[in-house]
């Protein structure tokens, strides 16, 4: 084992003389996808954790060097692919900024309904597949029917039920109908009397409680110092979404809350998610209300020239700030582009976050910090 | 050929039939429920509502190979999983599935049973230990711990039982629960019982040996093909004891309403209460989530434990006194 | 402009550091400021204090030498500060991975991308990239592609060229 050059120089700590390593993953049911956990334990207790990346390593910031933007589009669905439509969504916005693109209202309804359709997608996914690091296997299904509810309606209009590319530059490449309101706002009640089924299954269960009470506890120091962003940071008290701090879109016409948790603890991740999801609807639910008539895609140059120099365009994922950096020397293909994932600044704090627990608790934590590797490797 | 000999010949075949049989009944009704817990229909494909899918499984299972992984120990690798086996047959011979219906009648059928179902924690040892992997010795740690620690509550519950009937023999306490079940005098020794029997037959909220998201399989992470299956063989036997233990001492054993069936009125009722405990075994196993193991000690420790003993000292005091 | 931000300018100010406005409808960020990459560990110093927290370290491969670019932002307020720091002739720059300890894997990444040596860096091994392509060094530019630094700075195109009809049927 490379442990020299993993750094994990032997502890001095005459304590510690009975550590060994345990290699978590890559191929591991609670890693979720090919994350590797490095982990220097005494008995069942953790140590050190090192996570090891790179497994879904496809190099996204270099190909976005080579294309130009609508080549790259597809790309920026394959990062996350729990919630893809912030990424498209961070993406085409960067380029409207940048190029003075007018985007039609409608279309930034559009944007708005079913990027909060995918982060609702995307917590039903986290949801399960935490409770699966529990233990709990039925809850999983129970979700994933919700889950597949939203995936029908979002793949009558974008086409796919996974890895979108649905916006463009100066719109959405397809128009919502009728049938698409009348099944979001079926959804959106049906969506409502689950949480019911969810808290009698989950919630209140005791062992479920006695898990996650105190599992994992971020302070607002360390989510500081590690850069932690989206419900895990609000799960630690930190008031912070990009949704709120910096409005894109059209977000500020809407009337939402970010739920806070206090403890920054297992418990806490999950309950903001949990009510993240009654947020998203009540967003879902004012836009459908306000949805304007029009256009849904704008006039846009087919070349797109972008001015020389760095701009930025941060959106809230369904994990966290997803920030594109973009370095331009005209022409309408990147000089640099430089993609800011949540997961990568969540998982970065493990490490610090594992040390001295069981391995139960880490797989707890881990579960709570709601990771999507691909997301992580680019 | 002498009598006795034969006798014994069918009983081992049955009873070694038996726990297939049960095996398989088991894993078709736990899928099934599982299905039906989670909304899905679960087997459908193998013969009408999927019946016979156990049979391919286990045709599956005796055509795979058995990978016996490097730097392990290929002798007690080997014999782990018939280590797990063989035992957990042997208290069907002195189980009453009903008032004739019982191969070998021991005085001391109880502590035939349990000093047999305990032997499970041995082979569980030599798996984990023989395999050579951390994760299997991860499961092994924690099932010794799990096992020898639970069995205590699980004793003493059964033993508030014993002190009220005097006897250790299965029939003798059948008998003895002529009016009344001994779950309307005991409920709280049944419930520590099934609470310690989910844990000894490491069933979730208790399945940490085998936990999945932590340890991948726990300790047959390395096993396959027939070694794999007679640990799952075992586990479900080990089960199906467990449950009839409780039918036994708490809820009459054979006893019930009479049927229109004869002799078989004290099997059906016999077989109708074990698998529905089994069944709740089932149902507890896909709602709750796994506990952690240190809480897993300290419920053991600081609940079940002394309410145990309490309810024991309880029981000998009013039987005096009676 | 927030108070809690103009206390930040100012403090800098105070420490020698001048933060350069951009405007945040065109460039999504507030402020931004090019340092010697000796000034830098003070200056992440200040920013930590200040709670502000590190959004990304990311490169830029230019003409004279790399560029690190930090971005950083705080969780109470709209304030994004990008900072830009050349590294040395021996492609080397302070790591900061003591202040922030989540520039700790931005800058093992920076590393495999770009082979910026990171001074300091307690754990300076391949994050996403594998042990042996450490030569890779993807996102270095061939020499044709490379460009000044100075030509990559913010201009304006104030003319957009004519909208084309067919532009949304691509």
């Amino acid at each position: 084992m490379e442990t020299a050059q993993l750094n994990l120089e032997p502890a001095t700590d005459i304590q510690h003389d009975n550590r060994y390593y345990l290699n978590m993953g890559p191929q591991h049911p609670s890693t979720h996808g090919v994350l590797r956990v490095l982990l220097e334990m005494d008995g069942e207790y953790i140590l050190d954790p090192q996570p090891v990346l790179g497994y879904g390593h496809r190099m996204h910031e270099k190909m976005a060097e080579h294309k130009n933007w609508m080549a790259f589009m597809p790309n920026t669905g394959r990062m996350d692919y729990a919630a893809a439509l912030p990424y498209n969504h961070g993406f085409v916005s960067l380029f409207e900024r940048l190029c003075g693109i007018e985007v039609p209202e409608r279309a930034e309804y559009i944007r708005v309904i079913t990027s909060e359709l995918n982060r609702l997608v995307s917590h039903h996914l986290w949801l399960g597949a935490f409770l699966l690091d529990l233990g709990a296997f039925t809850p999983i299904l129970y979700t994933f029917i919700d889950r597949e509810k939203v995936l029908d309606i979002l793949e009558d209009i974008t086409g796919s039920r996974l890895t979108y590319c649905y916006f463009r530059v100066g719109g959405v490449c397809k128009d919502i109908d009728d049938k698409f309101v009348t099944r979001t706002r079926e959804f959106i009640k049906y969506q409502r009397e689950r949480f019911d089924v969810y808290n009698k299954l989950v919630t209140g269960n005791i062992i479920f409680l006695k898990r996650v009470e105190g599992v994992g506890v971020i302070s607002k120091d360390m989510a500081l110092r590690y850069g932690v962003t989206g419900p895990v940071a609000r799960g630690s008290g930190i008031n912070y979404d990009v949704r709120k701090n910096e409005p894109y879109s059209v977000y500020p016409r809407f009337d939402f809350e970010i739920p806070l948790g206090e403890n920054g603890d297992s418990l806490d991740r999950y309950m903001v998610r949990l009510n993240e999801m009654e947020q998203s609807l009540r967003i879902i639910e004012q836009a459908l209300d306000q949805l304007p008539a029009g256009p849904f895609l704008g006039k846009v140059p087919k070349k797109l020239k972008m001015p020389v120099g760095d701009s930025s365009f941060a959106v809230e994922a369904a994990r966290g700030e997803l920030t594109y950096y973009m370095v331009s020397g005209g022409g309408d293909i990147p000089y640099r582009l430089k993609i800011r994932v949540p997961s990568y600044s969540n998982l970065s704090i493990l490490p610090e976050l594992g040390q001295g627990i069981l391995l139960s608790d880490l797989v707890t934590a881990m579960g709570s910090l709601d990771l999507v590797i691909p997301e992580i490797d680019r | 050929m002498p009598p006795e000999l034969l006798r014994m010949i069918i009983a081992a075949v049955l009873v070694v039939s038996f726990v297939f049989l049960n095996a398989m009944v088991l894993g078709y009704m736990e899928r099934k429920v599982s299905a039906h817990i989670q909304r899905r229909p679960g087997l459908m494909e193998v013969g009408p509502h999927g019946v016979l899918q156990l049979i391919i499984d286990g045709l599956k299972l005796i055509g795979k190979q058995l990978v016996v992984p490097e730097g392990s120990n290929k002798f007690l690798f080997r014999l782990a999983p018939l280590l797990s086996f063989a035992p957990c047959v042997l208290p069907f011979v002195v189980i009453p599935f009903s008032r004739k219906l019982q191969i070998v009648s021991m005085d001391v059928s109880l502590i035939f049973i349990l000093a047999m179902t305990s032997i499970n924690v041995v082979a569980i040892l030599v798996a984990g230990w023989a395999s050579n992997n951390k994760y299997s010795l991860f499961g092994t740690f924690r099932s010794v711990a799990q096992a020898v620690s639970y069995e205590i509550p699980m004793l003493l519950s059964l033993l508030s039982i014993i002190l009220m009937t005097s006897t250790f023999s299965l029939q003798g306490i059948i008998a003895a629960q002529k009016y009344y079940w001994f779950i309307l005098v005991q409920p709280l020794a049944f419930i520590i019982y099934f609470i310690s029997g989910l844990a000894e037959t490491n069933r979730a909220p208790f399945d940490l040996p085998e936990a999945e998201s932590e340890l991948t399989a726990g300790f047959h992470t390395e096993y396959s093909g027939m070694g794999f299956s007679f640990f799952f063989l075992a586990e479900y036997a080990n089960m199906f004891t467990v449950c009839s233990i409780a039918t036994i001492l708490f809820l009459g054993g054979w006893k019930g309403i009479p049927l229109p069936l004869g002799d078989f009125t004290g099997i059906v009722w016999f077989m109708l209460k074990v698998y529905g405990l089994l069944f709740v075994m089932i149902w507890a196993r896909w709602t709750y989530p796994r506990v952690r193991f240190d809480q897993l000690m300290s419920f053991c420790w600081k609940y079940l434990i002394p309410f145990a003993l309490a309810n024991l000292l309880i029981t000998a005091v009013v039987v005096k006194l009676i | 402009m927030h108070p809690a931000t103009e206390k930040l300018v100012s403090d800098l100010k105070g420490k020698n550091f001048t933060l350069a406005a951009c405007d945040y409808a065109e460039r999504g960020y507030h402020f931004e400021i090019d340092l010697a990459a000796d000034r830098l560990r003070e200056f992440a110093q200040c920013l930590l204090e200040q709670e502000m927290y590190l959004v990304f370290v990311g490169g830029l491969h230019v003409e004279p030498a790399i560029e690190v670019i930090y971005q950083f932002a705080s969780y109470d307020r709209p304030c994004r500060v990008v900072l830009r720091v050349a590294v040395d002739n021996n492609n080397a720059i302070p790591t900061i991975s003591d202040i922030y300890q989540g520039a700790n894997w931005h800058e093992r990444e920076t590393r495999d991308f770009f082979g910026v040596t990171f001074t300091g860096h307690p754990n300076p091994v391949p994050l996403i990239l594998a042990e042996e392509d450490v030569d890779l060094k993807p996102l270095l530019k061939t020499d044709a592609n490379l460009k000044e630094s100075a030509a990559l700075r913010w201009v304006r195109v104030e003319e957009q060229p004519e909208t084309d009809e067919k532009a949304d049927k691509d």
